[in-house]
């Protein structure tokens, strides 16, 4: 327990942890900004006055070009004489053409563009980018702090205080997955307050019902477990490569190329449902409960062959590969020497 | 009473991509008997760290035994690990925290009290500097630090792998009065590894050399020093090309003499004499000769003499010495033989060795 309790306060303490911290909660800020700044409840006396000003303006001027046969006589039109393009348009297709849209009568609706949050409509998803980045924070954070760990030499002064590596490996899993944990609910709650303010004072709450907690908390319940897996990734990454950037190179390679290349052998193969070879096919069925590819190669079928990965199928892979490579990085951990 | 530290036949070898193994440690032997301040010598690769690392659990070995404690070791470390404080090789921490967050997190770690922190960087001098972060600590502020979180569980076993590195005079000073104060009033076994041979040789009360990942010899350090490294005698002359004739005339007189064994050699401008019963006879030898001599000293014994010769180290002029040069101990079964290296033969075990 006192191990555990050091591990946390050494990952607590770290500058990156910090720092990460700060630009999280900065992030969150800046998102609900966002929506603070774009969302409103409907337009103000002085908006709606300015869009009937201007659709008024539209539709006067239509209607003096309506009326007036030598309306496209005036030096400011002359050019539509001398283009042969208009040559054979009537007065009034000129008219719509030029100065309004025929028998459409402009209102106050059409210069008005309100944009109004929803809470219950688009927070589910927000939350869910939150937990996803969060995880990915601490994927990061778990890797460095592993690798420093061993870079720095502290690693050995460690051990030869507590020579159960084994012990030393939980602890840092164990205090990993707390502040992960830790994070990400309190990053959630953070992210929920702040929407859910923006949407009583600029946007609308919805509607708040048992389905909707039970379908979302479902849902942001599994993001939630994810970015756990996610920080076990980057510190059994970081332990089997005993460097920070060898976790962050794995991880960057495969986002950035492993997945593009993945795709191309798919393709090359001319597999069904090239798709299911991406780890962010996996994710999306793992967060979205359920995922359905669709396969087209039969050109003379009516319907596509279809696909479904479930959550329990998405989590048994995911975790899978987790699993394999924290055993592999507790067996590195537990045999190889410290230099 | 048993040994605090008895290593026996240890093994360890690092496998190379298209070359043999290099056998890091080649069926060491070592004891450390409590309450003293042991030195562990050997020259550049002979074993010393790997030795430390493999007892301290950081290595795996492939064969022999390790027993600290009485107790064996990796597989008991964890039962007698609270008695034991270490520093292997150089120090190196976390370089953001502080040095008081380094030791507190320690600590914390395996419940000691944060008292027992101020009071090891009180003890180690490095009181004012506690606060500051670890990356402004000078070699020497991290040398006491590591130092510092070595004392930090109250050991009884404390092994520092090259513990005056970096340190200034005064550092030096403190440290060994620390370490000698923690050995002769605390009754703390400390084992030294050190190339700081006049350091050694002050500091500790018995000391082990090794070299190629074997034992050379053991023992007290005065017992070791006198046991070895033959007294010799330095001439100098007024011309240099003396000389060889001084050499010459040397070997002459001990041909008709009881010093049958005296040998004369020259070393750039001097000539230096072993084996002559006493300086008065070189004196008398060469006057016979009709040589008159400047300068004659009888150089004392030290570690530094008697660490070159047992280690084969010592250098020639106009040849550097290469890292693994050291002298090759035969293995243990045959260790009571007299081992060979090139011209020169010198015994295994010391005279005044303990065993």
């Amino acid at each position: 327990m006192n191990l555990f309790k050091s591990e946390l306060r050494r990952l607590m303490r770290r500058r990156l942890s910090l720092i990460f911290g700060i630009l999280a909660v900065v992030g969150l800020l800046v998102l609900s900004g966002v929506y603070w700044f774009s969302s409103s409840q409907g337009p103000s006396e002085e908006d709606l006055a300015w869009a009937q000003g201007e659709a008024d303006e539209m539709n006067g001027e239509h209607a003096e070009c309506i009326g007036d046969p030598a309306f496209f006589d005036s030096p400011e039109w002359e050019w539509v004489h001398e283009d042969s393009a208009f040559e054979d348009m009537s007065h009034e297709d000129r008219c719509m053409n030029f100065v309004g849209s025929g028998d459409y009568t402009y209102t106050a609706q059409d210069f008005l563009y309100v944009y109004t949050f929803t809470f219950a409509d688009e927070s589910p998803m927000t939350l869910i980018g939150v937990a996803i980045v969060a995880g990915l924070i601490m994927m990061l954070l778990a890797s460095s702090a592993i690798g420093a760990e061993w870079s720095s030499g502290g690693m050995a002064n460690l051990l030869v205080w507590h020579p159960n590596r084994m012990r030393v490996w939980g602890a840092k899993l164990a205090a990993a997955c707390t502040v992960c944990a830790a994070a990400v609910v309190g990053l959630l709650v953070l992210a929920f307050g702040l929407l859910y303010l923006t949407a009583v004072v600029r946007g609308s709450v919805g509607t708040l019902d048992s389905a909707w907690w039970e379908d979302n908390l479902e849902m942001l319940g599994r993001a939630v477990i994810l970015s756990l897996g996610m920080t076990v990734l980057g510190a059994s990454l970081a332990m089997l490569g005993r460097h920070t950037a060898i976790a962050g190179g794995i991880i960057a390679g495969y986002l950035i190329i492993g997945d593009m290349l993945v795709r191309f052998a798919a393709m090359a193969l001319q597999m069904k449902f090239p798709d299911r070879l991406s780890l962010y096919t996996w994710v999306g069925a793992w967060i979205d409960g359920k995922i359905e590819l669709h396969d087209w190669s039969d050109v003379n079928a009516m319907q596509p062959d279809v696909m479904v990965i479930t959550a329990s199928e998405a989590g048994l892979l995911l975790g899978g590969i987790i699993l394999g490579l924290t055993l592999l990085a507790t067996l590195a951990f537990q045999r190889r020497d410290v230099a | 009473m048993s040994p605090i530290i008895e290593i026996s036949g240890l093994r360890k070898s690092y496998s190379r991509a298209f070359r043999q193994p290099h056998n890091a440690l080649d069926g060491l032997d070592l004891e450390v008997a409590a309450g003293q301040v042991h030195g562990f010598l050997g020259p550049n690769g002979s074993g010393k760290t790997t030795t430390l690392r493999a007892l301290l659990g950081l290595i795996r070995v492939d064969g022999g035994t390790m027993r600290i404690f009485d107790q064996e070791v990796p597989h008991r470390l964890p039962d007698v690990v609270s008695q034991i404080g270490a520093v292997v090789e150089s120090p190196q921490f976390f370089k953001h925290f502080s040095g008081r967050l380094t030791l507190q997190l320690l600590a914390e770690s395996a419940g000691v009290s944060k008292a027992r922190v101020e009071e090891v960087l009180e003890q180690v001098g490095l009181k004012d500097a506690a606060k500051a972060s670890v990356k402004g600590y000078s070699l020497g502020m991290r040398q006491r630090l590591a130092v510092a979180q070595a004392l930090l569980k109250q050991p009884q076993l404390l092994i520092l792998d090259e513990p005056a590195n970096g340190l200034d005079p005064a550092g030096i000073h403190h440290m060994r009065e620390l370490l000698q104060w923690l050995a002769h009033s605390e009754g703390v076994t400390v084992v030294v590894s050190s190339h700081l041979l006049s350091e050694v040789q002050q500091l500790c009360d018995s000391m082990t050399i090794v070299s190629r990942g074997r034992r050379i010899v053991d023992g007290k350090v005065a017992d070791i020093i006198a046991g070895h490294g033959e007294s010799s005698l330095t001439v100098r002359f007024p011309d240099a090309a003396s000389l060889p004739e001084a050499a010459d005339a040397l070997k002459e007189a001990a041909a008709t003499a009881p010093e049958a064994d005296v040998s004369a050699v020259v070393d750039r401008d001097r000539l230096v004499v072993k084996g002559a019963a006493e300086a008065a006879w070189v004196t008398k030898a060469l006057a016979d000769a009709g040589i008159y001599l400047s300068e004659l000293r009888a150089e004392t014994k030290n570690l530094e003499s008697v660490f070159l010769e047992l280690t084969g180290t010592a250098p020639v002029p106009g040849e550097t010495v290469q890292i693994g040069q050291s002298v090759e101990v035969p293995a243990p079964a045959a260790a009571a033989a007299p081992a060979t290296t090139g011209d020169e033969t010198i015994e295994v075990q010391a005279e005044g060795a303990e065993r």
